[in-house]
């Protein structure tokens, strides 16, 4: 579905991801596991659009490197970005209705709102509050719903679990394993590397913008021995 | 039409009841005299809830409202103006312009077209600015067409009047305009357009990476601007008889400013209310200006106590209200609150 090749991504002079490789099969959860800095939100950037880069970038099997944001995400890019950057003004449902601006299809769009609200009782309560009224567990479910709301071929999740409270992470996680699933592309950017590893297909890790290592999640075990190298605790 | 568009289609309501209110108000015990402040109140809220559409749900400032205004009073002036006024009015017109006379209806087009035009002109260069690079750019539209206005005496008269223009439009006819103006007002804002800008006001990236033309969003909201002034400049023109450069530059800028601020700039609600509210404080501080005797106390003279006040509105409101008194409040919020219970 995914496809970067020598993807190097630059903010200004500074060079954070230096040449990197990486494949998301369709229906895969892959994860990309790394320390701040890492470069992880710098290659989901470069995906999206919204940050310079150089290299291959295949969707579906074309390159889409050189389309600028809004094709990009009409052509199947979607995210669910670092610190829930909601629409903090709008209402829930102002902020689905956003994620499927690129959608034509009126009715569905409708009946796909209702869905989340079923599945997400909560948002459906918050129906018409202010986003930026919500706890931080609901911005992250209202992001990730806003994120599937363009229907999109692949699904980016930028640190969803970041600022969360244990439980509230793990409830996080929960969801995107039934995202996962129900058949939907992820690529996973984490630094909770246990939590990522149980549900993920294949991981990648990211150190000073290279990859480290990568593999299958069975070969990470339960991913504390990652968990120890990411958060730097050694013991 | 989803929940968003119900609510919008009642608020535009609620609020054309409170302006058939006024106006109900006005037959019943007004004199005759108020009708003209009562007609100046409404063209000012034409403006105002035009503003609302780019600035509020851009979250952008611009200054040029005033100019595309005058653009379209003086365009809908000259093309309505009997030919034997415009011989004594405008004797050295060029092309012929003091040669025909169009109909009311005619003219009206003509003025919404050339303003439209200039508008579409203008947000090329406007709608590929964000922040201050909006508001510095609208400042220099409102100079330009101001020292044109100025300096082209044999067309605009300058700071002389521009006279012999028939009265066309009364209280009736603008009091239609201002309910068909909030209605639109109102239904861009919960319109995909509208949306899309005030998710662009929160966090552009993000529109963008869901898909949003963030320029061609923001285009179609300063054209549309546009057409709400030139409206306002043709009722103006239509009521008035008399024009001249003066009135569309600074003064009336802040003033329509100051009004959208007061009320909160987010909701079309906020853009009445406030314009209202300053309406209704100018006139109190006009008749206080000329020193009139309350309770046996004579008052002295203050003038120019309008223009401090409407400055001290300003700080006040940027000081402790920055959202102003709606905030991202409609009137149908305040009066129906929103449903909290499950689907």
């Amino acid at each position: 579905m995914l496809e970067i090749q020598d993807l190097k991504v630059t903010h200004g002079p500074i060079e954070a991801v230096h040449g990197i490789a990486l494949t998301v099969a369709e229906g895969a959860c892959v994860t990309l596991l790394g320390p701040n800095g890492a470069g992880k939100t710098s290659t989901l950037s470069a995906i999206t659009g919204t940050a310079r880069s150089t290299g291959l970038i295949r969707l579906a099997g074309t390159d889409i490197s050189r389309l600028p944001v809004e094709a990009r995400a009409k052509r199947g890019i979607a995210i669910s970005p670092e610190g829930r950057r909601i629409f903090s003004n709008l209402t829930v449902r102002e902020n689905l209705v956003m994620g499927a601006a690129g959608r034509r299809d009126k009715s569905a769009i409708g009946s796909d709102i209702r869905g989340w609200f079923e599945q997400f009782p909560i948002l459906g309560e918050r129906r018409d509050q202010p986003a930026g009224t919500l706890s931080g567990g609901e911005q992250q479910m209202l992001a990730i719903a806003r994120a599937l709301m363009s229907r999109p071929r692949i699904l980016l999740l930028d640190e969803p679990s970041l600022g969360l409270a244990p439980q509230i992470t793990a409830r996080i996680f929960d969801i995107i394993g039934d995202l996962k699933r129900q058949g939907i592309t992820i690529l996973l950017v984490e630094q909770n590397a246990t939590a990522a590893i149980e549900l993920s297909d294949y991981v990648y890790v990211l150190n000073n913008g290279l990859i480290s290592s990568e593999g299958p999640a069975e070969r990470y075990g339960d991913g504390s021995a990652l968990m120890d190298q990411i958060t730097g605790v050694h013991g | 039409m989803n929940p968003s568009q119900r609510r919008g289609l009642l608020g535009s309501a609620l609020l054309s009841l409170l302006i058939l209110l006024i106006v109900g108000a006005y037959y019943l015990w007004g004199e005759a005299w108020q009708a003209r402040i009562l007609y100046a109140t409404f063209v000012n809220l034409l403006v105002v809830v035009g503003l609302q559409v780019f600035m509020g749900n851009a979250n952008l400032t611009s200054f040029s409202h005033a100019a595309f205004m005058g653009i379209a009073a003086y365009a809908a002036a000259i093309c309505v103006t009997p030919v034997a006024m415009k011989a004594i009015s405008l004797p050295d017109a060029p092309w012929g312009l003091n040669a025909f006379a169009l109909s009311p209806w005619t003219s009206a087009l003509i003025a919404l077209g050339i303003t439209g035009f200039l508008g579409l002109l203008t947000g090329l260069f406007i709608a590929r600015l964000t922040g201050v690079g909006v508001t510095i750019v609208s400042i220099a539209i409102l100079v330009i067409v101001h020292s044109i206005f100025l300096h082209r005496t044999d067309i605009f008269k300058g700071n002389q009047a521009l006279f012999g223009i028939p009265k066309v439009l009364d209280l009736p006819q603008i009091t239609a305009l201002v309910i068909l103006a909030i209605f639109g007002a109102r239904w861009f804002r919960e319109s995909r357009f509208g949306l899309q800008l005030r998710a662009c006001a929160d966090d552009e990236i993000g529109a963008r990476a869901m898909g949003v033309n963030v320029y061609r969003t923001r285009l179609v909201a300063w054209v549309l601007g546009t057409m709400f002034f030139a409206v306002a400049g043709i009722a103006y023109a239509f009521f008035l008889g008399t024009i001249s450069a003066r009135p569309f530059y600074f003064n009336f800028v802040f003033l329509t400013v100051a009004m959208l601020i007061l009320g909160g700039l987010r909701s079309v609600s906020g853009a009445v209310f406030g314009t209202l509210l300053i309406s209704i404080g100018l006139e109190t501080i006009r008749w206080l200006e000329t020193g009139p005797e309350i309770l046996g106390i004579q008052l002295p003279q203050m003038l120019g106590l309008s223009g401090l006040m409407l400055g001290v509105v300003i700080v006040g409101v940027m000081a402790f209200l920055p959202s102003g008194l709606m905030g991202n409040r409609e009137i149908e919020d305040i009066i129906r609150p929103k449903r909290q219970e499950t689907p």
